[in-house]
């Protein structure tokens, strides 16, 4: 218990984690840490260092996506995200020891349909959970080993976004444990702002997109009956220069914009033009749109995400199709 | 106006005696042999009353209610080794039958009898019986062998029937049943071997609370109403619910082009309103009727489908007004029957023909309370002017 | 366990009969006027009983109770902490700050005074729990709530920001006191009885932005008074929108959304702040099994001539009274007349902000 007092300062999640903190390690400083950089290394931190992004408003960054990685699941998928230009750049010719930006990597498993077991109550459909995690070293920040609020936050927007998809009947009385890892998150923030600059965590908005498409592969790769690939995408107000009306841009990288003024994401299914899943943070009224554009700064809003999440849809389709052609390599 | 925001009202707790019997007309209306010993004096008492030994009408746990040996100690009580006192073991008022005492609790769990008509939910599907919720501390249970099997009543169950034994009742089927018998832990055991019980269709069902009977504690709460429930409604407490009755089941003629509506109140307090329908029509007519091989097809029929029929538009509104002065019984207190159902259902279309000016009985007031053109919130307050 | 933990927290709901589902949806998705269990009209909310300061030993509370008995009591708890620079905020901005290179962020972030890295707030100052009988509180539910209200709550700055003269109005932006100093804010609240989740639910959206009020009019009561953001719940049955849903009404919908909004700065507009979607309970449900197919009813019955109907708000095949679970999602067009139907003028969300408005805070 006094090690649990000792380590468990007011600045963590003081409800929902110092009820539950973990008792089988021994925790470090929940302040995270970080090795030491001297402020000598870097001279100075301009705004032309900032990230930037080189891609057009509507344009995405590709993704890589495999299934079929793990094999003790009964499904599994992995997902990457394309390393911003300058993040290439940076590695490239390094400059600094801070990477400008981060990519989105993460994996995830499917575990079932499997029975319930005894305990629980008969279900005429398939139980689904879901289990968001991030791996310690994902953020800049560490994150501890017990899920917080937002990880389980993720999970029920996850949750929400796969059950339109899956055609639950189909399997009565059984479950479906999905868990992804989440090896490399997306920065909220270029890390060179303060981070009051625009701190909603943005950043979590590309993660549950990615987290969407990656579910839904992994569910296609354990042969679950689904009604489409549900697809993850995420579209952004921001401004990035000063005083200038919000622009809209697809799949944004929080890394690259100076100010976000309102993102959102949806878990789309294309086959049937509808939204599972919706989560849209910030104010829309102010977005610059089309003298002619009679949409409302929302729905232009919801429209950029789900033509993110089309173009994910079509990696996703290729990918399953990719797997299974590799299966049938095998058989034959 | 799409929300109400009203002022916090002070609880009228401090001035409402809700134990006490202040109307003594409400009396007549309990068949109980009990007499209440709440005692404000004007009602004449069958027998003496007890000596000073029992003092209040109200003991709390704890509280001794007599020391005197002559009495047995009933529901509510128990008694010390070695001593002779009646010691109360929940709030309530103190009942006497005869020389037994007991103390009744103002709000009490639904205990189920032999012969309660009752309503209730599947909550669980075994290999050869069903656990049903009641509304009692325990799940009641529904033996594969209490129900109709389709094909005829005088069918034996099969192994065939074990294993389908899901397209009869499922999870979350609502049914109506009898308590066949009560097990000595207090569960209660059900059947459906009737036409009148079965799966329920066709309407909506709504909970209230059913103390089974103490019909007396639920009369004298009447009194408590007019003196300050107004508060926006919010009177929880109250004792209302459901009672036994002699008719738990009724069909109503209902206005504004609803037809008629079948009512189920369950003793347990879980309600069932619907569209009547003939085949039900057939059934509920409590005689048996049916020529067995009548009765076969009917069991087939309709018993274990969860279909609806189509139902009227205006049939469904009037449905929702049944449920809504069900609702407005038991907010102000008042015990649901068919009299009083039925007084509810003619008040509200009263008060919808003439809104604004009701200046009926305190009863009509009350019991009008009611959605009218989808404003509660309004009438709520119009009442709570007028009563002021 | 796990499984078991999770279903029973997502799908909190009675489990209905299919017959009793499919009669709420018919009623619900009636075109032009649904009928409620309860009889009110699509966007009526039911009554409620609010009440600020409540306890003193707050620096702001309230309760907010219902008709049927449900209740909600928040309180608000401002303390004092010292502005620490976590590892998070040592960053860029501090460095620089301490190398005198700091002007062009000044600049550019538009902030006044000393150049604390936290001088425009941080989003973890506020801190919202929300507890609920029979619920733990690391379930789903709770979690999603709490961090849905936290979520408009700092969202409102986001959008505060950017309106150039409304800085003020955000809520973590008046916590700064100095650039040393800033308040934390706890805001708990409690449910209380009928544990039915939803009823919970709205009397909490209802007593957020109360007890928010409350805290800000407390802590700035030079800064003109800024409306703090409200969280309603809507659903989309058939082609209805309906506002306050009931326990049963939730149950049946095809759509859940939870929309915050709040007033644009000083002008009438309302802004929206987030839009979440909540995983409609009818997707667990139980479906009916209709006469043609129902073994028990083989034979004997005359052979029903049972038309599956398109429903066009879900795009599914129906047979009409045979309850089938939700499959799928929500078609744009329907968030985007749910959204308006909170947003537009004379609509339901200013009817709401108007309702809260006239209770005063004394």
């Amino acid at each position: 218990m006094s090690i649990l007092n000792v380590f468990n300062s007011p600045t963590t999640f003081a409800l929902a984690t110092c009820v539950m903190a973990d008792r089988r390690r021994i925790n470090g400083p929940p302040g995270g840490t970080r090795p030491a950089i001297y402020a000598t290394s870097l001279p100075s931190i301009k705004d032309a260092d900032r990230a930037r992004r080189q891609r057009q408003p509507s344009e995405l960054r590709k993704i890589f996506l495999k299934t079929g990685l793990i094999p003790s699941a009964s499904g599994s998928s992995y997902l990457e995200f394309e390393p911003s230009a300058s993040l290439a750049a940076a590695r490239a010719n390094p400059k600094s020891l801070i990477p400008p930006s981060s990519a989105l990597k993460l994996a995830c498993t499917v575990h079932g349909p499997k029975p319930l077991p005894r305990s629980v109550a008969f279900s005429p459909n398939i139980v689904l959970t879901t289990h968001v995690k991030y791996a310690p070293f994902a953020a800049r920040k560490r994150k501890g080993h017990i899920r917080d609020a937002s990880e389980r936050d993720l999970g029920v927007h996850l949750e929400t976004a796969l059950r339109g998809a899956i055609i639950a009947e189909r399997w009565p009385k059984s479950g479906l444990d999905i868990t992804i890892t989440i090896i490399e998150a997306e920065d909220d923030r270029w890390w060179g702002d303060a981070p009051d600059s625009h701190d909603a965590s943005w950043g979590m908005m590309n993660v549950l997109a990615g987290c969407i498409n990656a579910a839904s592969a992994a569910i296609a790769d354990a042969h679950i009956d689904c009604l489409d690939l549900v697809s993850g995408g995420v579209a952004a107000l921001v401004t990035d220069n000063d005083g200038g009306a919000p622009q809209l841009m697809l799949d944004t990288d929080p890394a690259e914009h100076r100010s976000i003024v309102s993102a959102c994401v949806v878990g789309y299914m294309p086959a049937r033009d509808e939204i599972t899943a919706l989560w849209l943070k910030g104010g829309t009224s102010k977005a610059a749109l089309d003298e002619q554009d009679g949409r409302s700064g929302h729905e232009a809003l919801v429209d950029g995400a789900v033509d993110a999440a089309r173009g994910a849809h079509m990696v996703l389709g290729e990918a399953v199709k990719e797997s299974m052609e590799r299966a049938l390599g095998q058989t034959t | 106006m799409a929300i109400t925001i009203l002022p916090p009202v002070v609880d009228d707790l401090g001035h409402r005696p809700p134990y006490h019997a202040e109307s003594d007309d409400s009396m007549s209306v309990d068949s109980d042999e009990d007499i209440d010993m709440t005692g404000t004096g004007s009602r004449p008492h069958k027998r003496p009353r007890l000596g000073g030994k029992i003092g209040t009408g109200v003991v709390t746990p704890g509280e001794v209610v007599t020391d005197d040996p002559q009495w047995m100690r009933g529901h509510g009580t128990y008694i010390n080794p070695l001593s002779t006192s009646i010691i109360a073991t929940v709030a309530g008022t103190v009942h006497k039958t005869n020389k037994l005492l007991s103390v009744h609790p103002l709000r009490a769990r639904y205990t189920p009898e032999i012969g309660d008509l009752v309503v209730g939910r599947i909550v669980e599907v075994q290999s050869r019986r069903w656990k049903v919720d009641v509304a009692a501390p325990l799940l009641a249970q529904l033996p594969l062998s209490a129900i109709n099997l389709p094909g005829g009543i005088l069918r034996r169950r099969t192994s065939a029937d074990e294993l389908q034994i899901r397209s009869f009742f499922s999870e979350g089927d609502l049914v109506v049943a009898e308590v066949q018998s009560v097990h000595q832990d207090g569960s209660a055991s059900l059947h459906t071997r009737s036409l009148k019980y079965g799966k329920l269709r066709n309407g909506v069902f709504l909970a209230v609370a059913g103390t089974g009977g103490s019909g007396a504690s639920s009369s004298n709460v009447k009194g408590g109403v007019g003196s300050g429930s107004s508060g926006a409604g919010a009177n929880p407490g109250g004792a209302g619910g459901v009672v036994r009755s002699r008719r738990q089941v009724w069909t109503a003629d209902t206005a504004n082009g609803g037809g008629e509506v079948d009512i189920i109140l369950g003793v347990n307090g879980y309600i069932w309103i619907s569209k009547h329908t003939d085949g039900a029509a057939a059934a509920s007519s409590t005689t048996e009727n049916v020529s067995i091989t009548r009765m076969e097809e009917m069991v087939s029929s309709s018993i274990y489908s969860s279909q609806n029929d189509e139902i009227a538009p205006q049939t469904r509104r009037e449905i929702a007004r049944l449920a809504q002065c069900i609702q407005v019984l038991v907010q102000g207190g008042v015990r649901v029957e068919e009299g009083t159902v039925m007084g509810a259902y003619e008040a509200s279309l009263q008060v919808d023909l003439e809104v604004g000016d009701d200046g009926e009985d305190e009863e009509d007031r009350q019991e009008g309370r009611e959605y009218l053109e989808g404003s509660k919130a309004r009438r709520i307050l119009e009442l709570e002017v007028q009563q002021r | 366990m796990a499984a078991q933990q999770k279903a029973s927290s997502a799908s909190q709901t009675p489990h209905l009969s299919p017959a009793e589902l499919s009669y709420l949806y018919t009623s619900l998705s009636l075109p032009q006027n649904p009928i409620r269990p309860d009889g009110r009209s699509p966007t009526q909310f039911r009554p409620l009983t609010a009440e600020p300061d409540i306890l003193p030993g707050t620096n702001g509370s309230a309760r907010i109770g219902f008709a049927d008995g449900t209740q909600a009591v928040v309180g608000v708890k401002a303390e004092v902490e010292k502005t620490v620079l976590s590892a998070d905020t040592l960053d860029a901005s501090n460095l620089s700050q301490q190398q005198g290179d700091f002007a062009a962020q000044e600049g550019r972030d538009g902030r006044e005074g000393a150049g604390s890295a936290a001088v425009a707030g941080h989003g973890s100052w506020v801190q919202v729990s929300i507890e609920i009988p029979g619920f733990r509180d690391d379930d789903a539910l709770p979690v999603f709530l709490s961090e849905m209200m936290r979520e408009s709550l700092v969202g409102s700055v986001a959008g505060g920001n950017d309106s150039s003269d409304e800085m003020a109005g955000g809520l973590k932006g008046r916590l700064v006191i100095n650039k040393r100093w800033h308040w934390r804010l706890y805001i708990d609240s409690q449910g209380e009885e009928d544990p039915f989740f939803d009823d919970d639910w709205a009397v909490a959206e209802h007593l957020y932005p109360r007890g928010t009020t409350n805290s800000t009019v407390k802590l700035s009561s030079s800064v003109p008074q800024v409306r703090p953001p409200i969280t309603l719940l809507v659903i989309s049955v058939g082609e209805n929108t309906i506002f306050d849903p009931s326990r049963e009404e939730i149950a049946v919908a095809d759509a859940v959304l939870a929309i915050s909004v709040a007033r644009d700065g000083g002008d009438k507009n309302l802004k929206l702040l987030s839009i979440r979607t909540i995983d409609p309970p009818s997707r667990l449900t139980q479906p009916a099994v209709p006469n043609s197919e129902n073994v028990n009813a083989l034979g004997a019955t005359a052979p029903t001539e049972d038309v599956a109907v398109l429903n066009p708000a879900t795009g599914e095949e129906e047979v009409p009274g045979v309850w089938r679970p939700r499959r799928g999602g929500v078609k744009r067009s329907v968030i985007a007349q749910m959204v308006k139907t909170v947003l537009k003028k004379g609509g339901v969300g200013e009817e709401v902000l108007e309702g809260l408005e006239g209770v005063e805070v004394e």
